[in-house]
């Protein structure tokens, strides 16, 4: 019944159409008068997220809260380094925040990133985890653990991500696609350790060794070990604090069914990765970005990475909050992060060929 | 290409240069820039990467490609058009309301409708545990259930939400076949669908088809969750696992000449259409009556396709919605959801005008070879979204370069950093549904309309506004409609291309569904598919008037 009304509704406004013609092109001048936005204020940095808005708007608050400055955010995960090429000198861009160190790497190879003198970065964050020309800085660190079933694999069945490789675990592994990002510096690390050659033929082992085709985030690996659709899988620490403290009880579930295992504590210590960022080369406001990248490797931004999404601090003076370090301490791998950003393409090269 | 395209162009025309064709020509350019740019991009060093993507993964994405194009085609036709033959032939209880239902799913993000699916499906979600209960199962290996993340779950996904293309015009094509034909079928004791309803369809169910399968190249976020490796897929591997976007736009490229061959039977679908179209003086074939059995098969053809496409999905969110507080929620998206509608109000009107005038001074006023680039310029619907946006930036770079060295440096920047990108980008992606739907409006008319209002002594313009326009009414309308709907679901160019802090429904529903947190991206996935149910009810009650 409804639907002849509008019906007839539209069919009486077609009747006048020129009228509603005429409204639609004022409408249009409108909008086109309302567009061009101009994005540069004073007192106010512009950041480009390759990280959801959710996830970095406490540290926002907080920020700006210290220090007046106000903060505007574009988040995309893909192509925001193009963007900011295109745009050049006329960037509105002053940061730039990233979760991988790949990502971190294509800003600095495409020449977008301005070098940075703080003495407050360089105290505050390890060599290892910032670039040796100052152009990005790490922020935050995540282990890419081993996770395994509670009632099915014993506590120290798994003590190498090596291992993953052994006929043992034939048809028991899941894991996110290889080309993933987090997979692809993982692969990268491995091949640092250990040559390509011995790498892919891990890889070989591991991919004959998954129970099913590689799908979902680390969050449904963890969900597929509750199922017993599998008994091991690769995760990234942070999921497992997500799911621990969900509103949703399904994914407290999900927790509860796992294990954590740092690997390779023996040798070279667990595989880590980091959230980072840069100040824009183009930058307006150079000194207020510094600011901010200062302020996330303090003592309160360090803690919120913990609190928020259960990510380590790279400043070795901040302790980890309580829950991170009831997860245990661990060595972790301390290959200088670059290399993972320069072997990537020769490991997405071995995923390629693996068909992980 | 399209530099030879122009050189030709200009050759060939000997007449003084009308304003009106002038005007498209440079319109048309101007549309094609950000695909120049990708194809220019293309022509840079890939660093001999091809030789790796051969010998490994270029088959697998090539084969997947194609299956998943074949799959979909298949199972949308067979949607698309069943519904269309018993809607349009068969007058049965519901007709009605099932006649603008079948539009629904079309309202429904393909990326939404994967998340819901995989949901539904899976093991833990309610229709394995139903199973399990009713059964006694214990542990998945004690049955076996079909994977929805694979190659024919993204089939039956895809083909769930895209059959309405195929639904919309093949429905129409069937109530234009004149019923003296159907009485011909009758009369020999031949079947009316196979030997006349299908044959005369076909150029229409060509054309859905083609949007069909030029949505089913571009997508990214169905085929990435459901780990089917397409090209596409392979595209976004190459440029940001080995950070090379040569490579990828060289990839892109491929695809996107693979998608003008596709353009090409369209055109030639479009071609033959011509003897489908309605000579008014024959009457449209009046409705079969049912009987009950004829009834529930008509329901049945029906409803298969909406459970897929609607019920399911709807479903699913529905039951992630009440979970919350919804007026705490919907509080809370509400400028979010202006946003959506502004911006899509805007960059609807403003992609129908411009579809408008190259429709119209194509059909009206130009040669072939104007006609051939009116086509080109909506080639842009054939790049996955991310990619095009990226042609976007590079394009838009250039002009407010050119901008500002030509007003020096007044002008620092015109399109980036403002929403002017944005539009720019929905225009590019989005004017091949305008154009489709102006041109089926301007093919509907009679040939000699225009010819006949001239010799009576009218302008171009006066002709135009007093006797094309009004006939063309619904179709501007139906197209409006479409491309609103297609921008609220827009996701990549709008998370790439947005100013600061700017949010739609797509984008903040994404940054949960990105994680899989279905609970929080379930009402503003809910509120998309609501904004698309308008216009698609006002749309079908506009498509009635064709009966």
């Amino acid at each position: 019944m409804r639907v002849t009304g509008i019906e007839n509704g539209l069919r009486n406004s077609l009747k006048n159409s020129p009228v509603i013609l005429r409204w639609l092109m004022a409408g249009c001048v409108a909008v086109c008068l309302w567009l061009p936005v101009q994005a540069f204020a004073a007192g106010t940095i512009n950041i480009y997220s390759h990280r959801q808005q959710i996830l970095i708007q406490p540290f926002l608050d907080e920020f700006t809260k210290t220090t007046g400055i106000q903060t505007k955010v574009v988040y995309a995960s893909k192509g925001l380094a193009q963007r900011l090429q295109a745009e050049g000198a006329a960037s509105p861009a002053d940061v730039i925040l990233t979760v991988d160190i790949a990502r971190l790497a294509e800003y600095a190879n495409l020449d977008l990133l301005a070098p940075v003198e703080s003495a407050v970065l360089t105290a505050n964050i390890p060599a290892h985890l910032r670039a040796s020309d100052n152009r990005w800085f790490g922020l935050s660190e995540r282990a890419r653990i081993v996770v395994t079933a509670r009632d099915r694999v014993p506590a120290d069945a798994i003590q190498r991500i090596e291992d993953l490789a052994d006929a043992e675990w034939q048809q028991r592994i899941c894991t996110r696609p290889g080309s993933h990002v987090y997979n692809r510096a993982l692969m990268a690390s491995m091949i640092a350790a250990h040559g390509a050659e011995a790498a892919q033929s891990w890889a070989e082992k591991l991919v004959a060794n998954l129970a099913r085709k590689p799908q979902g985030n680390d969050r449904a690996q963890a969900k597929a070990i509750f199922q017993g659709i599998c008994d091991v899988a690769i995760m990234n620490s942070y999921y497992y604090g997500n799911m621990k403290f969900n509103d949703d009880a399904e994914q407290r579930s999900w927790a509860d069914a796992i294990r954590l295992v740092f690997t390779n504590q023996a040798d070279r210590g667990n595989h880590i990765n980091i959230s980072g960022g840069g100040v824009a080369k183009h930058s307006r406001n150079k000194q207020q970005a510094v600011a901010f990248l200062e302020f996330l490797t303090g003592e309160v931004a360090q803690q919120l990475y913990g609190t928020v999404n259960y990510e380590y601090p790279v400043n070795p003076a901040v302790a980890p909050p309580a829950e991170l370090a009831s997860w245990g301490p661990f060595k972790r791998d301390k290959l200088p992060i670059e290399r993972l950003a320069e072997l990537a393409p020769q490991a997405q090269m071995i995923i390629d060929r693996v068909g992980w | 290409m399209v530099a030879t395209f122009l050189s030709n162009w200009s050759l060939a025309s000997r007449q003084p240069i009308d304003k009106w064709s002038a005007s498209t020509v440079v319109l048309c350019c101007f549309l094609l820039g950000p695909v120049a740019a990708l194809l220019l991009t293309a022509f840079g060093d890939s660093g001999g990467l091809w030789a790796h993507l051969v010998d490994t993964v270029l088959g697998t994405y090539v084969v997947n490609t194609l299956a998943l194009m074949g799959g979909v085609g298949v199972v949308a036709v067979l949607f698309g058009v069943s519904a269309a033959w018993v809607i349009s032939r068969y007058d049965f209880t519901g007709r009605n309301i099932l006649e603008w239902m079948l539009l629904l799913p079309a309202a429904i993000p393909a990326y939404i409708i994967a998340y819901c699916y995989t949901d539904f499906f899976e093991y833990a979600g309610p229709l394995q545990t139903a199973l399990r209960t009713a059964f006694g199962w214990q542990t998945p290996r004690d049955y076996y259930f079909p994977e929805i993340r694979s190659l024919g779950g993204a089939m039956l996904v895809m083909a769930s939400v895209l059959y309405p293309y195929i639904y919309m015009v093949t429905r129409i094509a069937f109530r234009l076949t004149p019923a003296s034909l159907f009485e011909i079928a009758l009369v020999h004791n031949k079947s009316q669908f196979w030997h006349v309803g299908l044959p005369l369809a076909r150029p229409a169910i060509v054309a859905g088809l083609a949007l069909v399968m030029m949505e089913v190249v571009s997508d990214f976020g169905t085929v990435e969750y459901f780990a089917v490796p397409t090209i596409t897929l392979g595209i976004f591997n190459v440029w940001l696992g080995m950070n090379n976007l040569v490579a990828a736009a060289q990839i892109s490229s491929v695809g996107f000449l693979f998608i003008l061959g596709l353009l090409g039977l369209e055109l030639y679908a479009r071609s033959r259409q011509q003897y489908v179209s309605t000579s008014r003086t024959q009457n449209s074939p009046a409705a079969l009556p049912t009987t009950p059995v004829g009834t529930l098969v008509c329901w049945l053809v029906c409803l298969v396709p909406l459970l897929f496409g609607f019920f399911i999905p709807l479903g699913v969110l529905l039951r992630f919605v009440l979970r919350g507080d919804l007026a705490a929620d919907f509080l809370a998206i509400q400028p979010i959801v202006t946003n959506s509608v502004i911006v899509a109000i805007a960059a609807a009107i403003l992609i129908m005008l411009i579809a408008s005038v190259i429709v119209l001074t194509a059909a009206f006023r130009a040669g072939p070879k104007l006609r051939k680039l009116a086509l080109m310029s909506s080639t842009g619907y054939a790049f996955p979204g991310t990619i095009l946006a990226i042609g976007v930036l590079i394009y838009a770079g250039y002009i407010d370069h050119g901008l500002r060295f030509l007003s020096g440096g007044m002008i620092s920047s015109f399109l980036i950093a403002s929403m002017g990108l944005l539009l720019l980008a929905y225009v590019v992606r989005f004017q091949a549904v305008g154009y489709g739907a102006m041109l089926s409006g301007v093919r509907r008319l009679p040939k000699n309309l225009m010819s006949a209002s001239r010799v009576l002594g009218h302008g171009y313009v006066a002709s135009l506004r007093q006797v094309i326009l009004p006939l063309l009414k619904s179709s501007f309308l139906a197209g409006l409609m479409l491309v609103f709907v297609d921008i609220m679901k827009e996701l990549p160019m709008t998370l790439l291309l947005r100013p600061f802090d700017f949010e739609t429904l797509a984008t903040y529903t994404y940054q949960f569904a990105k994680d899989e947190m279905l609970e929080q991206a379930a009402l503003p996935a809910l509120m998309i598919v609501l904004t698309g149910l308008i216009p698609v009810i006002l749309m079908s009650a506009m498509l009635r008037r064709y009966r």
